[in-house]
C-alpha cells in the first residue's frame, strides 16, 4: 500500500542514479569496453557481412503464411470472380467497410453476382471476419499491407484492384483458412488478360459520404 | 361451444373452428408451411401434426376441426418426431443455397430447421435432384423449382383468392413441380402476393430480388397511399445504409426496398396489388425537390413561413378573409389538412378531379379502387368538400380575383400516369393568383410560376392518418426520412397556426386528439386505441348513436 496524499503517492522511494553507479562499478574502462561491442559489431557487418537489418521498403521480410493483409477476390477457373455477392461478409465486417450490390448473374446456376464490391481499406480494421464468413473462399486476405495514397479515393478498393494488383504478385495470399484443404485461385492477368466485371467507384460509398461532409463542415 | 383441452388448458370455442385456428388466437406455436389463413386448406406439408387423444394417429391441426371433449396435445415426442421427419423429407433435395436465397433470413425452412429438426441429410448432396433455377413465371415472380416444398400456397392462392388459375402442380409423385399453366404469364394484378405467401425462396420478387439482404430490412407498419382501399402494409427499409451512411447527415439514411401485404382481415386480409405494392417506386419517379425555391434570402422552410404568414395576413387586411384560402389533396394525412383548415378559417378545399364520384367505386372484386387517394373519407369527413367547388371552383374565383393569396399542397399520386390535365389546371390557378404557396415532394415544372414552393414529406416519410373508403381511421408511420430540408405538410401547419396565435404540437397524436374534438365522424376515437390495424370510425359513431337512441 504506498500512501498517497490529495491523490498523489508520497515517501515513495527515489534512485539515486549517480550513487547506483558508483555502486555498480561504472568507470571509464566500462565505456571503452561498450565501444569494444559497437565496433566488433561494425566489423562484423562490414568485412562477414553479417547484417541483421534490411533496407526496408527496398527489401521486406517474408510474411506469415496466416498474415492479414489488403483482401484478394479470387476466381473460378475460368477467370471469372467466384463471389456470388451473398453479403456474408457484409454482415459480419464489424468496420462496415465492404459495400456490395448484387446483380442477376447469365448463369442461373450461379444466379447472383456483385455488380460491385468496393471495401474501404481506411476503415477495414483486417480482422479477417470476412475471410472466414465466406462460404465460397472467393475473398481471402494478402500480405501486403501498404496503404499509402495520394488522395481517399485511392484507398477505395473496387473488384478490379481487389482481383488483381502488383502487391498481390510481390508479397502473395496471406490469411486463408481452409488452407490445404482447397487452394484459392487469384486472378492472372497474363493467363486471362480480360475479365467483363464492371468496377467503377460508387459515390454514395461511405468514404464519398463522408468527405462530402468533411467538407461541409469546413 | 364445444370445449377443448389444449397443451392442459380448457377453452370454449365456437363450432366450426380448427385446432390451428384456436392454437394462433391463443398464442400456442404450431409449425406449418402450407396452412394459411386466407386460402383455404390443402393439409400437404404434414408439418402442423397434433396428438389428439382416443385417435390412433396424429392429425393435422389445420384441417381438423375442434369437436366436444378433444383433449389436444402439441409437444408430445410423437408429435416433435413426426415433425423432423416431416422436415428431413422437405429438405432431402433442398439445394441448401442460402447465401445467394433472396429469402434466406426470413425462411421457413431455416426457422423450422432450427427450431424442430436440425438433422444430417442422410442423403449426399451430388445425389440430390437437379430442376430449373429461376425461371420467370411473370413480370414480378420469379420461381425456382430447387427451392419449392409444394405447398401449393401459390396454386390456392390463384385458385381461390384471385380465381384466374395460373399456377398449377404438373405431374405426379416426385415429379410433380409447380408452373404455369400452359405457358400463359402469370400477371394478374395480385401476383405479388404470391412472393409473400411462399415460405420458402422458391417464388422471389423480380423487383426485390438481391436488392438487399432481409436482415439489414427494418420493418414500418404503415397504410398503402395507393388508393382509397387503404390496405395495410409494411414497408422493408433499410436501418442504416448499407456500408454505411452518416444518420442525420444524408438522406441515404433510409431507403425504401419493398412493401409485403400486412393482415388485417376487415380490409385487405393479407393482400396487396401488384400496383399498391410497387407504388412506393412512384416517389423516386421524379427528382424529389430538396429546398425551398423562394425569392429573398431565406433558404430554409422554417426562415420562409413567418414572410408566408405576414403576406397571407395583408391579402387578409386588403381583400377580406375570403381572399385567402387553401387547396389541399386527398394524399394529404388527416391530421395535415385539419392544421390547413384551421389555418385558412374553413377556406379550403381538397377536390382536385373526380375523387367525390370514385372514391367508393371498385375496379376489381378485391381490392382495387378507382379513386387513387388515401384519405378522400378524411377529407370528407374533416368538411374539406365544401361551397368553393374544389380546384376548378377556386380556379374561377381566383380568375375574378375574389380570391389572391392560395396555398397549394399537392402529393402527386403514388399509382397512375401523374394526372396531366389535373396538373395543367394547377398551373392556370397559380397564374391567377397575386400570392402562391406550393408545397410539394418533387421538382416539377408546373410549380415554375409559384411565388414559394416548398419541399413536403410524402407518403412513407410522414406519420399521420388515412381514413379509407369505409371510415376506417389507419395509421400510416413514417418510415424513412424526406430528403433535403422537406418537412411534413402537418408540422409546417403547426408552425404557420403558431405565427397566427394558435399555439399547436406538430406531433400527429395531439392534433388527432383535437380532430376527436372537434370532427364529429371522430368522436371517441383515440390515436392510441387506433392500434396497428385501424379503426372504424363510422362503427363508433353507430355505437354512439344506439346509446343515444337508447
Amino acid at each position: 500500500m504506498i500512501p498517497t496524499k490529495g491523490g498523489y503517492a508520497v515517501d515513495v522511494p527515489t534512485i539515486n542514479v549517480s550513487e547506483r553507479a558508483r555502486r555498480e562499478n561504472a568507470s571509464l574502462w566500462s565505456t571503452f569496453r561498450a565501444f569494444g561491442v559497437t565496433f566488433s559489431r561494425l566489423f562484423t557487418s562490414l568485412i562477414k557481412r553479417d547484417m541483421p537489418t534490411i533496407s526496408y521498403p527496398e527489401q521486406s521480410r517474408n510474411y506469415s503464411e496466416r498474415f492479414r493483409g489488403t483482401h484478394i477476390l479470387t476466381v473460378r477457373d475460368d477467370g471469372s470472380l467466384k463471389c456470388v455477392a451473398c453479403y456474408m461478409c457484409a454482415t459480419i465486417c464489424p468496420a462496415e467497410c465492404i459495400y456490395i450490390e448484387a446483380a442477376e448473374h447469365p448463369n442461373p446456376e450461379i444466379e447472383k453476382f456483385p455488380k460491385l464490391f468496393n471495401i474501404d481499406m481506411m476503415r477495414c480494421i483486417y480482422c479477417g471476419f470476412c475471410v472466414d464468413a465466406c462460404p465460397e473462399e472467393a475473398i481471402v486476405m494478402s500480405r501486403e499491407h501498404h496503404q499509402a495514397a495520394y488522395n481517399r479515393n485511392e484507398t477505395l478498393y473496387g473488384i478490379e484492384k481487389l482481383m488483381a494488383r502488383p502487391g498481390i504478385d510481390a508479397k502473395g495470399p496471406g490469411y486463408r483458412p481452409n488452407r490445404p484443404f482447397s487452394e484459392a485461385k487469384i486472378f492472372d492477368p497474363k493467363s486471362s488478360p480480360t475479365c467483363a466485371i464492371p468496377s467503377v467507384t460508387d459515390e454514395r460509398h461511405p468514404a464519398v459520404l463522408y468527405e462530402s461532409m468533411i467538407q461541409k463542415r469546413q | 361451444m364445444p370445449k377443448i383441452t389444449l397443451n392442459d388448458q380448457t377453452y370454449d370455442v365456437p363450432p366450426g373452428k380448427t385446432i390451428i385456428q384456436l392454437a394462433d388466437e391463443v398464442g400456442v406455436q404450431i409449425p406449418r408451411y402450407c396452412y394459411h389463413p386466407d386460402i383455404g386448406i390443402e393439409g400437404s406439408c404434414r408439418m402442423c401434426l397434433v396428438e389428439v387423444e382416443k385417435l390412433p394417429k396424429l392429425v393435422p391441426s389445420c384441417a381438423t376441426p375442434i369437436t366436444e371433449g378433444m383433449i389436444v396435445r402439441t409437444a408430445t415426442p410423437r408429435v416433435l418426431q413426426a415433425v423432423r421427419y416431416a422436415m428431413e423429407f422437405l429438405l432431402l433435395h433442398h439445394p441448401i443455397d442460402c447465401p445467394v436465397c433472396d429469402q434466406s433470413g426470413e425462411c421457413w425452412l431455416q426457422d423450422y430447421y432450427m427450431a424442430n429438426a436440425g438433422h444430417t441429410s442422410r442423403y449426399p448432396g451430388t445425389e440430390k435432384t437437379r430442376r430449373k433455377k429461376a425461371t420467370d413465371l411473370g413480370p414480378l415472380v420469379k420461381l425456382d423449382q430447387e427451392r419449392c416444398i409444394l405447398c401449393t400456397r401459390c396454386v390456392r392462392f390463384t385458385r381461390n383468392v384471385t380465381h384466374t388459375g395460373e399456377i398449377v402442380v404438373l405431374n405426379r409423385g416426385h415429379a410433380s413441380e409447380i408452373a404455369i399453366h400452359g405457358g400463359k404469364p402469370f400477371d394478374n394484378p395480385y401476383s405479388g402476393n404470391v412472393v409473400d405467401i411462399c415460405p420458402v425462396g422458391a417464388l422471389t420478387s423480380s423487383d426485390f430480388r438481391f436488392k438487399v439482404r432481409s436482415w439489414f430490412l427494418k420493418g414500418t407498419s404503415s397504410v398503402c397511399g395507393g388508393c382509397s382501399t387503404g390496405c395495410n402494409m409494411r414497408i422493408d427499409h433499410s436501418a442504416r445504409a448499407l456500408g454505411g451512411g452518416i444518420p442525420g447527415e444524408s438522406a441515404n439514411d433510409g431507403k425504401i426496398y419493398r412493401t409485403v401485404g400486412r393482415r388485417n382481415v376487415d380490409v385487405n386480409q393479407s393482400w396487396l396489388c401488384d400496383e399498391g405494392r410497387l407504388s412506393f417506386h412512384a416517389m423516386e419517379r421524379w427528382p424529389r425537390l430538396q429546398s425551398p425555391r423562394a425569392t429573398g434570402d431565406a433558404r430554409t422552410v422554417d426562415g420562409l413561413l413567418p414572410a408566408i404568414h405576414q403576406r397571407f395576413e395583408s391579402i387578409r387586411k386588403e381583400h377580406g378573409d375570403g381572399a385567402v384560402a387553401g387547396l389541399g389533396s386527398a394524399t394529404n394525412t388527416n391530421e395535415a389538412l385539419f392544421l390547413m383548415k384551421k389555418y385558412f378559417r374553413g377556406q379550403m378545399d381538397f377536390r382536385l378531379g373526380t375523387e367525390m364520384e370514385t372514391y367508393l367505386q371498385r375496379q376489381d372484386d378485391l381490392l382495387r379502387r378507382l379513386d387513387k387517394h388515401p384519405n378522400t373519407q378524411g377529407a370528407i369527413h374533416l368538411g374539406l368538400a365544401g361551397t368553393l367547388g374544389g380546384m376548378r371552383g377556386l380556379r374561377m374565383m381566383a380568375e375574378s380575383r375574389q380570391i389572391r393569396g392560395m396555398w397549394i399542397s399537392y402529393h402527386p399520386q403514388l399509382i397512375g400516369d401523374g394526372e396531366p390535365e389535373i396538373l395543367v389546371e394547377l398551373q392556370q390557378l397559380i397564374g391567377a393568383l397575386d400570392f402562391s404557396v406550393v408545397s410539394t415532394t418533387h421538382e416539377f415544372a408546373w410549380t415554375a410560376g409559384a411565388t414559394i414552393v416548398l419541399p413536403m414529406a410524402g407518403w412513407a416519410e410522414e406519420t399521420g392518418t388515412y381514413t379509407n373508403f369505409a371510415g376506417r381511421v389507419q395509421i400510416a408511420n413514417h418510415a424513412v426520412m424526406p430528403p433535403g430540408g422537406g418537412q411534413p405538410l402537418h408540422s409546417m401547419m403547426s408552425k404557420m397556426l403558431g405565427l397566427a396565435g394558435i399555439q399547436v404540437s406538430a406531433d400527429p397524436a395531439a392534433i388527432f386528439e383535437w380532430i376527436a374534438r372537434e370532427v364529429p365522424a371522430y368522436t371517441g376515437v383515440d390515436y392510441d386505441a387506433i392500434g396497428p390495424l385501424g379503426m372504424s370510425a363510422q362503427a363508433v359513431t353507430e355505437v354512439k348513436d344506439e346509446e343515444v337512441a337508447r
